[in-house]
């Protein structure tokens, strides 16, 4: 590749504990083998890369949301300038990272949010069946209520990012209920956020998330109760609720706090009924330079053996072809599985609009917890939909 | 006697104040002391309550099973194997509901409802050894201290050998780049020297402005006063680009001199007027007997100004150990500092945050004794500059 033993690479990314520590298995044959010396920076703080950037010292490598390949289209290189091998990626996957013709985005790190985790010892005690179709899921919902349990656990507190888990809950609702197409219409700006269809999936959200007898707490749960702490709520003994309908990353989280817990029989998901296709997000590879070692990094990430160590490492999915048939944790293999065999993939609605749609969501959706009038919400979506998307 | 209890109602408001600004702080101490999944299960001041389902089985098992679980060798309820079958409510209700030997196993006792029964599994759990908690553990902070990062414990992987690739087991890990170890010694590389330089050069300065006279000394002594007004973020990214055409950027020397130069022009005011509040008859009588301003400055200006000094010191050397901004901008993940650190804890994803409790008591600790140390400077501290008698 040309890069020499002491070539430094800089990176940014937004991991940090465990997850480096998965990073940092992944790059590990890279860096014996080329000897580049890793210079990673993690932070959440989004502030520490545009300083970086406009101070004229990015660093070399950034991992970070879809909406900065937007912002930063000028700088960045192209990927098939690096060596990328973007035969090893779906064309959905590079999509999202094209802007204006140009690759500029290498998808790392992928995970499905188009489950629901439940456990399959309380559904068997309990007598309960994994449904496959979205009239099944409702059938399923009313028995658990009928027999006094509470079938969701659908907290979504998460500090200045509070609504998320509810954006994307009502996002699988659309999959369901109107496919993919749907979806990515409201991406493009076709079809406006106040469209009836939109609002069935928020008033199908709306009907449990709001309502003691189906999710812990009802509305005032719904709003107070953080994430994690919902996913926990499942799996705890005895369980507080039935299902919980989190990304792939709850897996792990329930492993760490229930270590005594084993996947597939006390803990296990299945894809939302009845959904056309899985949302899904990504975290992005951009390239501020085109040094050796960069070229070296993307190239080796891209590759099929980059993908297969990616999926070793278990650090959540891989987009990479590579990565298939690699994984070792049971999870990400029906995970990767599910990813593999899938008829469609739509991004995350929040994160693909540029222009603060995101935020104006979430906030959008705590205030119709909170009992603020549909109509209106969706209306002030709809315009600032309309004002980013211009 | 009177008085005493005059003040009482003073004293009553006062203690009540600082329970309240305390108790935050004692339960950021509990739960650092707590395993992580108790931590995520109930809240520290749970730890009052009697051990989980201790009452339950006493009354319920214990009469067949014994108190250690091993009376009925069958079903020895202290053997993992046998209680890996009933580890949860569920599991446990169906199995109590089935008979043994043709009879209730419960016999004429009620079989327990989930609540009760999820407390027996746990009681059970902790008989056999699968479960390994304790109410009170250090893990938390030798995991931060060694930047451990993996699935259990540092001392659980060391003892099974199955430690990241990054960690010896031994003494070295406290040098880690990802733990509190490493930070900490990191934040005295960069706390100090930015907490000299600034004293040092504004002593000089101070004595200047005070006993030296030269041309614009008070308009010169009003534009450095005047500085104060300048934005610290401000002046981030003009610096940063200076500090990477020259090299500085992620040096030691380069937030040494940041700090130094956002130090000066309080540490300049602060010392001006202490200095300039000494009596003018010393030094007078010190340069007719032939002083230089160098002796007048290191005689005489230097020991009198020793509580000045130390109140700048702690604030100046505070500021800094608690500063994130310039630290994670010009070191950032080069030589993390315990502020970068601290917030590294915790994943993306928000967990990880019993590594942060402990974190964030190791970064308190030295600020706490410097605090106990120089306690009786503070207040001259908050004083020097006020109006004086």
């Amino acid at each position: 590749m040309g890069a020499e033993a002491g070539d430094e690479l800089t990176l940014l990314y937004q991991w940090s504990g465990s997850e480096e520590e998965r990073l940092n298995e992944i790059l590990k044959p890279l860096v014996d083998a080329c000897g580049i010396v890793l210079k990673p920076e993690s932070t959440r703080d989004q502030a520490l890369l545009d300083t970086k950037v406009q101070a004229g010292t990015p660093p070399d490598v950034a991992f970070w949301n879809v909406a900065q390949l937007v912002q930063y289209e000028d700088m960045l290189k192209p990927m098939d300038t690096l060596g990328a091998h973007g035969e090893n990626y779906a064309d959905f996957f590079k999509d999202p990272g094209t802007v204006n013709g140009k690759w500029l985005g290498l998808p790392v790190k992928a995970d499905i949010k188009t489950i629901i985790w439940y456990s399959p010892v309380v559904f068997e005690v309990k007598g309960y069946t994994v449904p496959t179709t979205w009239q099944e899921l409702e059938t399923l919902v009313d028995e658990m209520v009928a027999n006094g349990d509470i079938p969701w656990s659908m907290g979504m507190e998460s500090g200045d990012a509070t609504g998320w888990t509810g954006t994307d809950f009502v996002q699988d609702i659309m999959l369901v209920q109107q496919g993919p197409d749907y979806v990515l219409g409201l991406i493009s700006g076709d079809i406006p956020f106040n469209d009836a269809g939109v609002k069935q999936a928020w008033e199908t959200y709306g009907k449990w998330a709001t309502d003691p007898i189906y999710t812990i707490g009802g509305a005032q749960g719904t709003l107070s109760t953080g994430f994690l702490d919902a996913i926990y709520k499942v799996f705890s003994d005895p369980p507080e609720a039935m299902m919980v309908k989190q990304s792939g990353f709850a897996g792990g989280e329930v492993a760490s706090q229930y270590p005594e817990l084993q996947y597939g029989t006390d803990y296990d998901f299945f894809a939302v009924p009845g959904a056309q296709g899985l949302q899904g997000g990504a975290d992005w590879l951009m390239a501020f330079n085109d040094s050796p070692a960069v070229q070296a990094l993307i190239a080796y990430l891209s590759s099929t053996e980059g993908g297969a160590a990616w999926a070793k490492a278990s650090f959540d999915l891989s987009p990479n072809v590579g990565a298939a048939g690699n994984y070792v944790d049971p999870a990400l293999v029906k995970k990767g599985e599910a990813l593999a065999t899938t008829s469609g993939f739509t991004p995350d609605i929040g994160d693909t609009i540029p222009g603060g749609f995101g935020s104006a969501e979430f906030k959008a959706i705590s205030d119709y917890v909170n009992g603020a009038d549909l109509d209106a919400i969706l209306d002030s979506l709809a315009a600032v939909q309309a004002e980013a998307l211009q | 006697m009177k008085n005493r209890f005059r003040d009482l109602p003073v004293h009553v408001v006062l203690i009540g104040l600082c329970l309240i600004w305390l108790l935050p702080t004692i339960g950021l101490l509990v739960t650092s002391l707590r395993p992580v999944q108790d931590i995520n299960e109930s809240g520290w001041w749970t730890i009052f309550s009697p051990p989980k389902g201790h009452e339950e089985y006493q009354s319920l098992c214990a009469p067949c099973h014994g108190d250690d679980g091993n009376a009925i060798s069958a079903a020895d309820l202290s053997d993992p194997e046998v209680v890996q079958n009933y580890r949860r409510s569920f599991s446990l209700i169906s199995a109590l509901e089935r008979d043994i030997n043709g009879s209730p196993h419960m016999g004429d006792l009620p079989v327990p409802d989930e609540y009760q029964a999820a407390d027996i599994a746990y009681k059970l759990r902790t008989l056999s050894g699968i479960e390994k908690r304790t109410t009170f553990t250090l893990n938390n902070y030798i995991d931060a201290l060694t930047g451990y990062r993996g699935k259990s414990t540092y001392r659980e992987d060391c003892e099974a050998g199955t430690q990241s690739l990054d960690l010896y087991c031994d003494f070295r890990d406290l040098a880690n780049p990802r733990g509190m170890g490493r930070a900490f010694i990191n934040s005295l590389l960069v706390a100090i020297p930015s907490t000299f330089l600034p004293i040092l050069f504004a002593a000089f300065a101070a004595y200047a402005f005070s006993w030296m006279e030269f041309k614009g000394r008070q308009w010169l002594f009003a534009l450095l006063v005047g500085l104060q007004v300048v934005p610290l973020q401000m002046t981030l990214i003009p610096i940063s680009r200076l500090y990477a055409q020259i090299g500085l950027n992620g040096t030691f020397l380069g937030i040494w001199l940041f700090h130094t130069g956002f130090g000066l022009p309080y540490a300049i005011y602060l010392m001006r007027n202490f200095l300039g509040s000494l009596p003018h008859e010393i030094f007078e009588s010190a340069y007719l007997d032939g002083a230089s301003h160098w002796t007048a400055f290191y005689k005489l200006a230097i020991p009198l100004s020793i509580p000045a000094l130390a109140s700048l010191a702690i604030f100046q050397f505070l500021w800094i150990w608690n500063d994130l901004l310039v630290a994670l901008v010009f070191l950032g993940g080069q030589h993390p500092v315990m502020t970068y650190q601290i917030g590294n804890m915790v994943t993306s994803l928000g967990s990880g945050w019993h590594l942060l409790t402990a974190a964030a008591f190791i970064s308190m600790a030295l600020p706490l004794l410097v605090f106990f140390a120089l306690q009786r400077y503070f207040v001259r501290g908050m004083l020097a500059g006020s109006v004086k008698g």
